[in-house]
């Protein structure tokens, strides 16, 4: 077989290695190497998957051509693995993450004394999960990324050796991690009794669309999808699978956090993609006007359209009550996920398209917003939205990134996040489902509420802490005397914000493109 | 021979055992028991299934051998983490770890 089409993964498992291996022989004050090691091997997987994409994947199909069907790029390993333009695109967003929260990690684990090595070389392995569940047609190599994904971000809450937070938020993580791998499996097993393949491709042919629970076609194929939304409903933090979520980003020490928001959740909306939007796909078009009652894909359709609605009803609703902003972004990241479930509800090739140019916009600011919240306690700030009052006159430039990367998450025209509501929306109207597409933008209107509470806190409160004016002109933030002892400034996290803040602009004018490589990509499924 | 259909059976009885005393204990390590016991039994049903569905025989049984192996790897790590709890506050019930919550 042709090795160099797995040529990214094999960089990423390399380097996770080398990671390990370094941190052995380096003395524990030259640890932070790791993470420049880190951000080389991803660096260069990212240039291979580049090359992938140039030499080895076909971009010439269904250019411009509306919705019509578009053969499989490469595969490998028997079919395992799928290298076509969604699991290229995916696999850069995701090294893309993988780079942005290295550089907000390394001040990090220095201070809060983090085990380096491992720190640099789970994530490596988290990501390498990542990239391995996008470009997976096969149900046993998405089961095995899933658990590399799954197993090293338990280890990642955790790693606060000494505070009693992050060890309950590990230990959280891992049982409705566990739980919800063992759904998974148990719908796998069914799919594979129902379809007789572990190759996700089968379940096109195997009547599932057509099946009734219960009834005909393929009742265990199906019964075997049900629990695999249920299964990944968790891994995606969608509502009624949801309440570990804010626990673990609470308690996990924030850059791992960040990861956790964007990283495993964009891997599963992958997985989740790839099983079942063809599925979904395939009932939307023969009509919803079955044979009696709602058919298999009608089922799963209204099943997703649910899950949508509730997320992010309750995400936005629960997020207004938050006083910790680590504890406000989990549940801003709920009703995002809840957003994005809105285009496999509406089950067409644009709505799979929006959702993936939403997965792209919604990484950039996500990112930003984390990024602040990392840059403001390696200088001191705490986590509660109180320890924000007076921000804008303290740090001027990270309040203004915070707004900027707000403002992206409310929806607001020139940033990335409008042009992914707009797309999502669009798809919505456009497959008759403008209700959905309603219960989005009110949502969009309720999450104003947390969002501008933050912003009135940093531009419109006094200050919170006594806090006495440091020089500091170019960054403004207060810098106590504990933090410049150990840190003496944070360029990797300014640098991996201003990263975060040019995307999500840079995003937001490259719509159009961007759109259209979407639509390839989701095309490609 | 037993009729391969036995064995998908008992695979649902069994996960639903597990799942049922997954969502009904607080004590962690006897959760992770009850994940386990999920885990063993959808390696019977994968087992099973393959035994029906002769032309997919091998990925059945693969994937059983897989699952087995991660399992491991996710005990160790889940072991691991309940073992740092029971060293930070002396208790491995899920009702007396509750740092945090709203």
């Amino acid at each position: 077989m042709d090795w160099s089409l797995v040529l990214p993964e094999l960089i990423v498992a390399g380097a996770g290695i080398g990671v390990l291996l370094l941190d052995l022989f380096l003395a524990p004050e030259k640890r932070r190497l790791t993470g420049y090691a880190s951000l080389a091997g991803l660096a260069a997987a990212m240039v291979a998957s580049l090359w992938l994409a140039v030499a080895k994947v076909d971009w010439s199909l269904a250019a411009g051509a509306d919705g019509s069907p578009v053969a499989a790029g490469f595969t490998a390993l028997g079919g395992m693995i799928a290298v076509d333009a969604f699991s290229v695109l995916l696999k850069l967003l995701f090294l893309a993450i993988g780079l942005v929260v290295v550089l907000l990690g390394v001040d990090f684990a220095e201070k809060r004394k983090l085990p380096v090595g491992e720190f640099f070389a789970l994530l490596l392995f988290a990501v390498l999960g990542m990239m391995l569940m996008a470009g997976s047609r096969d149900l046993i190599l998405i089961y095995l990324g899933l658990e590399t994904t799954a197993i090293s971000s338990y280890a990642l809450a955790g790693l606060l050796k000494d505070d009693l937070k992050s060890g309950e938020a590990a230990l959280k993580y891992f049982l409705t991690g566990a739980l919800a791998s063992a759904l998974i499996l148990f719908g796998m097993a069914l799919v594979f009794g129902g379809t007789g393949s572990t190759n996700v491709t089968a379940l096109l042919g195997a009547g599932v669309t057509t099946g009734q629970l219960g009834g005909a076609g393929n009742p265990i194929a199906l019964t075997g999808l049900v629990l695999l939304v249920a299964g990944f409903g968790f891994k995606l933090a969608a509502v009624p699978f949801h309440f570990w979520a804010p626990d673990a980003y609470e308690g996990a020490p924030t850059p791992v956090t960040a990861f956790f928001s964007v990283g495993p959740k964009a891997a599963a909306f992958a997985v989740v993609l790839r099983i079942f939007g063809p599925v979904l796909a395939l009932g939307g078009s023969a009509g919803g006007a079955g044979a009696g009652g709602l058919a298999g894909a009608g089922v799963l359709g209204v099943l997703f359209a649910v899950l949508a609605v509730v997320t992010m009803t309750v995400g936005n609703l629960t997020a207004l009550a938050q006083k910790n902003i680590k504890r406000m972004l989990a549940y801003s990241s709920i009703a995002h996920a809840g957003y994005l479930l809105v285009g496999l509800a509406v089950a067409t090739p644009r709505g799979f398209a929006a959702m993936v140019y939403y997965l792209l916009a919604y990484a950039a600011m996500n990112l930003g917003a984390f990024a602040v919240v990392i840059w403001l306690n390696n200088r001191g700030t705490g986590d509660e939205v109180s320890d924000y009052a007076g921000l804008g006159r303290r740090a001027p430039v990270a309040a203004l990134a915070m707004l900027v990367c707000f403002l992206s998450l409310i929806g607001i025209p020139p940033m990335a996040g409008f042009f992914g509501k707009f797309y999502l929306f669009a798809a919505a109207v456009e497959a008759n489902m403008a209700w959905l597409a309603v219960v989005m933008v009110i949502n969009s209107a309720i999450s104003v509420g947390y969002y501008y509470g933050v912003v009135r806190q940093m531009y419109l409160a006094g200050d919170a802490a006594p806090a006495e004016d440091h020089g500091g002109a170019e960054t403004g933030a207060p810098v106590p005397a504990e933090a410049t002892s150990t840190v003496k400034g944070t360029p990797l996290v300014g640098l991996a914000l201003g990263l975060a803040v040019v995307a999500v602009f840079a995003l937001g004018f490259l719509f159009e493109p961007l759109a259209r490589l979407a639509r390839l990509a989701a095309g490609g499924l | 021979m037993i009729n391969p259909s036995y064995a998908v059976i008992l695979g649902v009885l069994l996960f639903s055992v597990g799942l049922y005393g997954a969502l009904r204990s607080t004590n962690a390590v006897r959760i992770l028991m009850c994940i386990e016991l999920m885990l063993n039994a959808v390696n019977l049903v994968f087992v099973a299934f393959s035994r029906l569905r002769p032309e997919a025989m091998i990925a059945g049984q693969v994937f059983a051998i897989f699952i087995m192996a991660v399992a491991a790897a996710e005990a160790a790590v889940g072991l691991a983490i309940i073992l740092q709890i029971v060293r930070q506050r002396g208790v491995v019930y899920m009702d007396k770890i509750n740092l945090l919550k709203g």
